[in-house]
């Protein structure tokens, strides 16, 4: 027999998970939706020589550009991956597509005014801005010493293959077939969005957040603790300031800082889409080399005070 | 799967999904996963996937017609379609429809833990408190102005109302429970719980996670090294679960 406190842990188990994993889920469907739409809408109004065109082919004009043109693209991290599959189509240079994607959940627009809300236009904003700027410029160099992208990349796009031409199509065409784009990617990515969301929720079911927090001192470890928390919770860049202010106070600047910069970068959902898009090797690279950047400047602002 | 099929399977599932934020968004039980000013950008989305439906149903109409035209018409699939994919999309609807839904409560306490103190705001916002009505303050602004205020006698015998749920914890004291609410930033993966403790006679009458109204005065003492607020209650009222069971700050 089964005792009937079982199921009463389980229905409060699975009712747990099931309100984490739709909160995640209603909150991120709409952000996915624009950056599958952005997707979309540049595969059929842009030609492949145009993007090639406005982006540098030198390593560090490439990335620099690459790092700033979430600006003109307001996209999150559910939305970038995406976006910047479709734009390795469209010609763009590997560096300046990594840069893209790491820097484009922070650098635009809609999360600046966000952070701002939550910090005020402060120390905490600018340093977040320009760390997440210096760590996807340094990914995209070190991607540019790859000449051969399929060494990075899962399809290789060949110029002359599956290259539809949009070009003498109406504007009504033109709009349908980037609505069904947009639905296929949805699918795509959405599968990722689904087993990601399922994941945090599953881990945020059992795992205990008040013990992790309650290690989480001393100037090393909090740091860590930040880290794997922003990894674990993955919530969307565009809100993690407000939740990161319910860790100020009881942790550090350093710490803080630190999972604000590299939650938008890595987090479950998000590896759950590069590993669509990219090799494995690739995949490794684009999550340590930000660890380890995002660890350093928190250790830096821990131990020279802050 | 046949091209036809899995597009009419895809334009299912998006009207699927459309349909169930639509029924969220009319039942009111949206706020039971997101913070309320997520919801424009929800409403947003119920609207694009319809769109989205609604093109891919007439793609599979124009395809279906095009067959029926020429019967050795060769299609060109310019796109996989993975089933798996597919298949993934329909798993948030089948834990939206078949796991009842319930607001966060007590049962979330073991992982996610709950708070007496208030970290969550800046200094400043709570400035304004002050001069908010004493009975108007929610759990949230209580826990606020303890937290950035070093003298907290101050509040001692203001009066309080709040609304929140219950929750019998051994740590305290006899006839004391805490009455508590979670905070929502975001969505309900950043949710977590902050309770204000409750002096009261009558903890029999009580059960764990039923809504009360709580009405007292403060009195300040010390939990864990920290000031913390307790409601001494002169009363505590069974209420409905409010509509909006989470406070977004």
């Amino acid at each position: 027999m089964i005792p009937a406190a079982f199921f009463s842990w389980l229905a409060d188990r699975l009712n747990v998970f099931a309100t984490v994993f739709l909160g995640i889920f209603v909150e991120a469907v709409p952000y996915l939706l624009l950056g599958t739409l952005a997707s979309g809408l540049v595969e059929v109004f842009t030609d492949r020589d145009q993007i090639a065109r406005w982006v540098s082919k030198r390593p560090a004009a490439s990335s620099i550009t690459g790092a700033m043109m979430g600006i003109i693209f307001p996209v999150c991290e559910c939305g970038v991956v995406p976006l910047t599959r479709r734009l390795f189509k469209k010609g763009l240079p590997l560096s300046a597509g990594i840069s893209f994607l790491l820097a484009a959940p922070v650098l635009n627009p809609i999360v600046l005014f966000s952070a701002a809300s939550a910090f005020g236009w402060a120390d905490m904003l600018f340093w977040r801005f320009f760390l997440s700027l210096i760590i996807a410029v340094t990914v995209g160099l070190v991607f540019s010493v790859e000449k051969d992208s399929s060494n990075v990349l899962k399809t290789v796009f060949d110029s002359h293959e599956h290259e539809h031409s949009y070009k003498d199509k109406s504007v009504t065409e033109k709009i349908r077939q980037a609505l069904l784009i947009t639905v296929d990617e949805f699918f795509d990515m959405g599968r990722y969005l689904v087993l990601g969301a399922t994941l945090a929720a599953g881990l945020q079911t059992f795992v205990s957040q008040s013990t992790l927090l309650a290690i989480g001192s001393g100037p090393i470890l909090s740091v860590l603790i930040m880290l794997l928390l922003a990894v674990l919770l993955s919530i969307c860049s565009t809100v993690d300031s407000f939740v990161a202010l319910g860790f100020v106070g009881t942790f550090s600047f350093g710490s803080i800082l630190s999972f604000l910069v590299f939650g938008p970068m890595v987090d479950i959902k998000s590896v759950m889409m590069y590993a669509q898009v990219f090799k494995r090797r690739a995949v490794i690279y684009i999550i340590a080399i930000p660890f380890m950047m995002s660890l350093l400047a928190g250790l830096l602002f821990n131990y020279l005070g802050k | 799967m046949s091209h036809r099929m899995a597009r009419s399977f895809q334009g299912l599932i998006l009207l699927g999904l459309c349909i169930f934020f639509a029924s969220k968004a009319i039942n009111g039980q949206l706020t039971w996963y997101i913070n309320a000013r997520f919801i424009p950008l929800t409403l947003f989305g119920i609207l694009f996937l319809a769109i989205l439906a609604q093109t891919v149903f007439a793609e599979v109409r124009r395809s279906r017609a095009e067959d029926e035209d020429n019967e050795e018409h060769e299609h060109h699939h310019d796109h996989e379609h993975s089933p798996a994919g597919l298949w993934a999309m329909l798993i948030p609807l089948l834990i939206g429809v078949l796991i009842p839904p319930r607001p966060l409560d007590s049962s979330a306490f073991t992982s996610k833990g709950f708070n007496t103190n208030a970290p969550l705001v800046s200094a400043e916002s709570s400035a304004q408190l002050f001069e908010t009505e004493s009975e108007e303050r929610n759990i949230l602004d209580w826990l606020k102005l303890f937290n950035y205020n070093d003298n907290v006698t101050q509040f001692s015998g203001q009066t309080a109302s709040v609304i929140g749920f219950v929750y019998f914890d051994e740590t305290l004291g006899e006839n004391q429970f805490y009455v508590s609410r979670f905070v929502v930033s975001c969505c309900a993966a950043d949710g977590f719980a902050i309770a204000m403790p409750v002096q009261w006679n009558d903890l029999s009458s009580l059960e764990q996670d039923a809504w009360v109204q709580v009405k007292g005065t403060i009195e300040a003492i010390v939990i864990d090294d920290r000031n913390v607020p307790l409601i001494v209650a002169e009363s505590v009222q069974e209420v409905p679960a409010p509509e909006r069971p989470y406070l977004f700050p």
